[in-house]
């Protein structure tokens, strides 16, 4: 299934190759492509350079230059030859695609009023990062993730970029949507800003994230926390990537409406997040009553440690 | 006898030619208008629901008149097929194939064939501006074919019963 889905990211003219690349689906973690240099692969944190063929080398090889036509024709299907219904991810930097892969995109920017982007042109590098959904990593965390009444604590994951955070947060709602042995199953709404938790396609989640899971797909975060408070009556929200005072004012009028929250934000350790000026409040506040920072070590990406309210190890 | 049924004959088969022109170009009208809706319907799409092309051939699919509901129908799952064949081809091999035989001319059948052209821009209203402009060149086309239809229509008729008669009167 991941090797058609990432056979399925590239036109018919280049899948020759990467055939044979997406053979290691499974370990595949990053595709990289830049112009005028050869691609290059991530599988289990290792670098790989792609020849012409599809092989993987240690060394650059000769002649296996990425053209700008071939980006042009690769994102042109990513797009679905509608690059305008993607103007809006296209301007913030990154697209996600079927199947909840992200594509980051770099080029050239163009500028509008007040130094802000309007949109890239000229795009020559991708960075396509391929979603993994692995059913159960949440489970070792529930036993502390419950109070012994079957009711979640608010919890946040804090992991650095590439470290599992987004595949903890899709389980974990898998989870408490579907119920387990520390609590009974209850409504979980999901604002999936950037398509990544539920890897939604025309609106259906393709990832499973639970049988009493909505999905509101594509919206940002603020407005659809408020937007699902409202209309689906969640009794856990869950949110990926909190990143700035905005996010934090809706995540409090969620909990203010009686909602349990789960949220995500990057940061390598609980003192980094505490440094933010934005979550310093939530932490005094005592917002979220559990904290589990998420770390890589020797190339795998494991639990560091959970955390109560009060910052210290449960 | 014979002679009577035999002028029948003639100006029926006149009269049937007659009718059978003005059918095509009543035809003509019916699709030009059928193409305009369907082109706006992308505009649409595109400018409110910000659908992908596949997505907008699905609905396409669903709520077009039968003669083109296959057409849309199998690109999308051609798209869908996954085989990662450029769209453009895809569009225009079926398009072709749907316009095959229908009273337009090539210049109005080249608006549907070649939509995949004028998609490229990276913002929604632009695009649906593109597209609006190909709806532009064929509500122009249709307002002529319409006014065509009113004048011709009546004329035909006649040339076709008065021809009918003069074969009669120069057989006689």
């Amino acid at each position: 299934m991941k090797r058609d889905e990432i056979i399925q990211m590239f036109p018919e003219y280049l899948r020759a190759g990467w055939e044979k690349t997406a053979e290691q689906a499974d370990g595949l973690q990053e595709i990289r492509m830049r112009v005028n240099r050869p691609a290059t692969v991530l599988i289990g944190c290792r670098e790989k350079f792609v020849d012409k063929n599809g092989g993987l080398m240690d060394m650059p090889p000769k002649d296996a230059d990425v053209t700008a036509e071939d980006l042009e024709a690769i994102l042109k299907h990513l797009c679905r030859y509608s690059v305008y219904a993607f103007a809006d991810e296209i301007r913030r930097g990154f697209l996600t695609i079927q199947g909840g892969h992200r594509v980051g995109l770099s080029g050239q920017v163009i500028l509008e009023e007040a130094d802000r982007v309007r949109n890239l042109k000229y795009i020559r590098y991708l960075n396509i990062r391929i979603a993994h959904e692995i059913k159960g990593v949440s489970d070792a965390l529930l036993p502390r993730l419950y109070d012994g009444t079957g009711a979640l604590y608010n919890t946040l994951l804090i992991s650095p970029p590439g470290c599992g955070k987004t595949t903890m947060l899709r389980d974990l709602v898998r989870n408490v949507s579907d119920g387990n042995a520390f609590g009974a199953g209850v409504n979980v709404s999901v604002v999936d800003e950037r398509s990544e938790i539920a890897g939604s396609y025309m609106g259906a989640a393709q990832n499973d994230v639970g049988i009493r899971t909505d999905v509101l797909d594509g919206c940002p975060k603020r407005e659809g926390m408020m937007m699902l408070i409202r209309a689906m009556a969640p009794q856990v929200l869950a949110v990926d990537e909190l990143g700035g005072s905005d996010d934090i004012q809706a995540l409090r009028m969620a909990y203010g409406c009686g909602c349990r929250l789960i949220a995500t934000i990057h940061g390598g350790s609980l003192d980094e997040i505490i440094h933010k000026n934005y979550m310093r409040d939530v932490i005094r506040d005592r917002l979220f009553e559990r904290y589990v920072v998420l770390t890589r070590k020797s190339g795998r990406c494991e639990v560091e440690g959970i955390y109560n309210g009060d910052g210290l190890h449960v | 006898m014979f002679k009577i049924l035999g002028i029948m004959c003639i100006l029926a088969g006149c009269l049937g030619w007659g009718i059978s022109r003005i059918g095509e170009e009543r035809g003509r009208v019916r699709n030009l208008r059928e193409l305009i809706s369907i082109i706006t319907r992308i505009r649409d799409e595109i400018a409110y629901g910000k659908h992908t092309m596949p997505e907008i051939c699905l609905i396409l699919a669903q709520c077009c008149s039968p003669a083109y509901r296959d057409c849309f129908r199998k690109i999308y799952d051609q798209v869908e097929e996954g085989r990662g064949a450029p769209f453009d081809q895809i569009w225009k091999r079926q398009t072709d194939e749907c316009l095959r035989g229908v009273p337009l001319t090539e210049e109005e059948k080249d608006v549907l064939k070649e939509i995949p052209q004028s998609l490229g821009m990276q913002e929604e209203r632009l695009q649906a501006e593109s597209v609006e402009r190909l709806a532009g060149l064929l509500v122009r086309h249709c307002r002529k074919a319409e006014e065509a239809y009113e004048n011709k229509s009546k004329v035909i008729l006649s040339v076709s019963v008065l021809t009918g008669i003069f074969i009669t009167i120069l057989l006689i």
